[in-house]
């Protein structure tokens, strides 16, 4: 037994998933995982190093990890890549200067080993704003279509209103659940 | 009497000639006789055996609905092969086997594998995501669509038109009032020498290139994000600032929460001193806590000394704090 198939035989116990929340500085990432966890979202900083919580959905026990977008961060962000189920990429979709940033820094993260098999969920954020573009630009502006590596889906939302984060999160989960608990 | 026996003899020749010509004659229908009828036996056993195995896996397709998650694998996975050995199997007879035969076998073949592929979509659905559906989309941007070439270029996405903001001035006073900013994602870039008044409450302002302005704005209600800004001085209220890349700032600020600075140098901060009518009513709408106001204590992402202030920014003294902005004039550059 494998060291890899005593971790999944844990994990299948507690139905225990780990997430990874990423994407560039100011897509608003502590925000969704505040609304997603029903905190106040008002106080928000910008998150210097990383944000840990432990949230119960749907029987399973999700870790996000919610780690910090500035440029200075983002060589960190390495050293939260190991074990994880789930990316959860997120994008101000209101923020069109930044976009190719944006592509540029996912499709660096995706050449990652160690993010393998993650399934990956892109968050079209900020769709509250006039200027937002829909999830359905994004993925051609973003070149979703040449992800090959992972299971990857593009979900429209609004952190701050809180719209179409519960459906996104339960794609993920459906996702993962069907690869490390199911037919192995 | 010799030429009786003569005729006799010839007759009696002719007659065992034919005795022998017509008992070869029926060994030969016998003998064809005999190979068609183990043609027909061979046909016979195949027809058996195929039809035999083809139960056997039609049985296996009907248990196939009612086995639990954990054995439909391996059951599906056996159906398969069992098809597949009876297409070698067919294939193999098919030197004695009629072109009807052959067909049949073919049909049969056929729709053992849909059914067998539809019970496995059906039973076993693939995780929803198929890459191989998907039409490619090309991206059209700026109206043509990239090539190989035009990857390597900057793609330039186009400002629409309910964009809000400012963008390539120089030397103008620019006023935004309170109703075409209200909850907008408000963006500034590429602009010189400016005066640059905001009133009301944006939902949120991106401020990029700007070089000697004077920025004036009322309570943001999220976030502003500010980079490779020079020289200027910004007035502003909001909940996050995100500043970058900038030197040679100076920002009169109110902030809910925090305020960060990354790549900046010769930051300078005081407090929010921006007045006008309807300030109060402004902040109520953004949501911001006008009694709260974190504007002297900066994140420097690249300073995470906690014992040493970070040389990147410091309070603004109060002899240089500017409190009369309508005698301000921007210093000619």
């Amino acid at each position: 037994m494998g060291f890899l198939t005593v971790l999944r035989k844990m994990k299948q116990k507690e139905k225990e998933m780990r997430i990874l929340m990423l994407g560039l500085d100011n897509a608003g990432k502590t925000t969704i995982l505040k609304r997603f966890n029903g905190e106040e979202i008002d106080t928000i900083s910008p998150t210097l190093g990383f944000n840990i919580k432990t949230l119960e959905h749907r029987d399973y026990k999700l870790n996000m990890w919610d780690v910090g977008g500035q440029k200075s961060l983002r060589s960190y962000w390495r050293n939260y890549f190991e074990c994880t189920d789930g990316l959860i990429w997120v994008v101000d979709s209101a923020d069109k200067r930044r976009l190719e940033d944006c592509m540029t820094e996912l499709h660096k993260l995706l050449k990652e080993e160690r993010l393998a098999g993650a399934t990956l969920l892109v968050f079209a954020n900020k769709q509250d704003l006039p200027g937002a573009f829909p999830a359905e630009d994004l993925k051609n502006i973003l070149e979703l279509d040449k992800i090959k590596t992972h299971h990857w889906k593009i979900v429209w939302c609004s952190a701050v209103t809180g719209e179409n984060l519960l459906n996104g999160i339960d794609w993920l989960i459906d996702d993962i659940a069907a690869r490390i608990f199911t037919l192995d | 009497m010799d030429i009786i026996q003569g005729r006799c003899d010839k007759v009696t020749n002719l007659l065992h000639k034919r005795e022998l010509e017509r008992k070869s004659d029926i060994e030969k229908k016998l003998q064809d006789k005999k190979a068609i009828l183990a043609e027909h036996e061979r046909i016979e056993v195949f027809e058996t055996t195929f039809g035999e195995k083809r139960l056997e896996i039609e049985n296996a397709l009907n248990l196939a609905p009612s086995l639990s998650t954990r054995e439909l694998p391996n059951h599906l996975d056996t159906i398969f092969k069992n098809i597949l050995n009876l297409q070698k199997y067919g294939a193999s007879s098919k030197i004695f086997l009629r072109m009807y035969d052959v067909e049949k076998c073919h049909q049969c073949i056929h729709d053992l594998t849909t059914r067998a592929k539809d019970l496995e979509e059906k039973l076993m659905p693939k995780k929803k995501f198929g890459f191989k559906n998907k039409s490619k989309v090309v991206a059209p941007i700026n109206g043509h669509s990239k090539d190989v070439v035009d990857y390597c270029s900057q793609p330039t996405f186009k400002f629409d038109d309910n964009l809000c903001g400012f963008e390539n001035r120089y030397g103008e006073t620019l006023i935004l009032p309170s109703s075409e900013i209200y909850k907008k994602d408000v963006r500034i870039r590429k602009v010189e020498n400016c005066v640059i008044k905001l009133y009301g409450t944006p939902s949120t302002l991106h401020l990029n290139q700007l070089k000697n302005c004077l920025v004036f704005c009322g309570p943001v209600s999220t976030s502003i994000f500010a980079e490779n800004c020079t020289s200027s001085k910004l007035v502003i209220a909001c909940q996050q600032l995100r500043l970058h890349s900038s030197t040679d700032i100076h920002i009169y600020l109110h902030v809910t929460s925090r305020a960060i600075i990354e790549d900046c140098s010769e930051v300078l901060v005081a407090p929010y001193n921006f007045r006008y009518e309807g300030l109060d009513d402004d902040f109520n709408n953004s949501g911001l806590d006008p009694e709260v106001n974190h504007w002297s204590t900066l994140d420097d992402f690249n300073w995470l000394n906690v014992e040493r202030q970070s040389p990147n920014w410091n309070i603004l003294s109060d002899s240089e704090r500017i409190s009369d902005w309508n005698n301000y004039t921007l210093p000619a550059r």
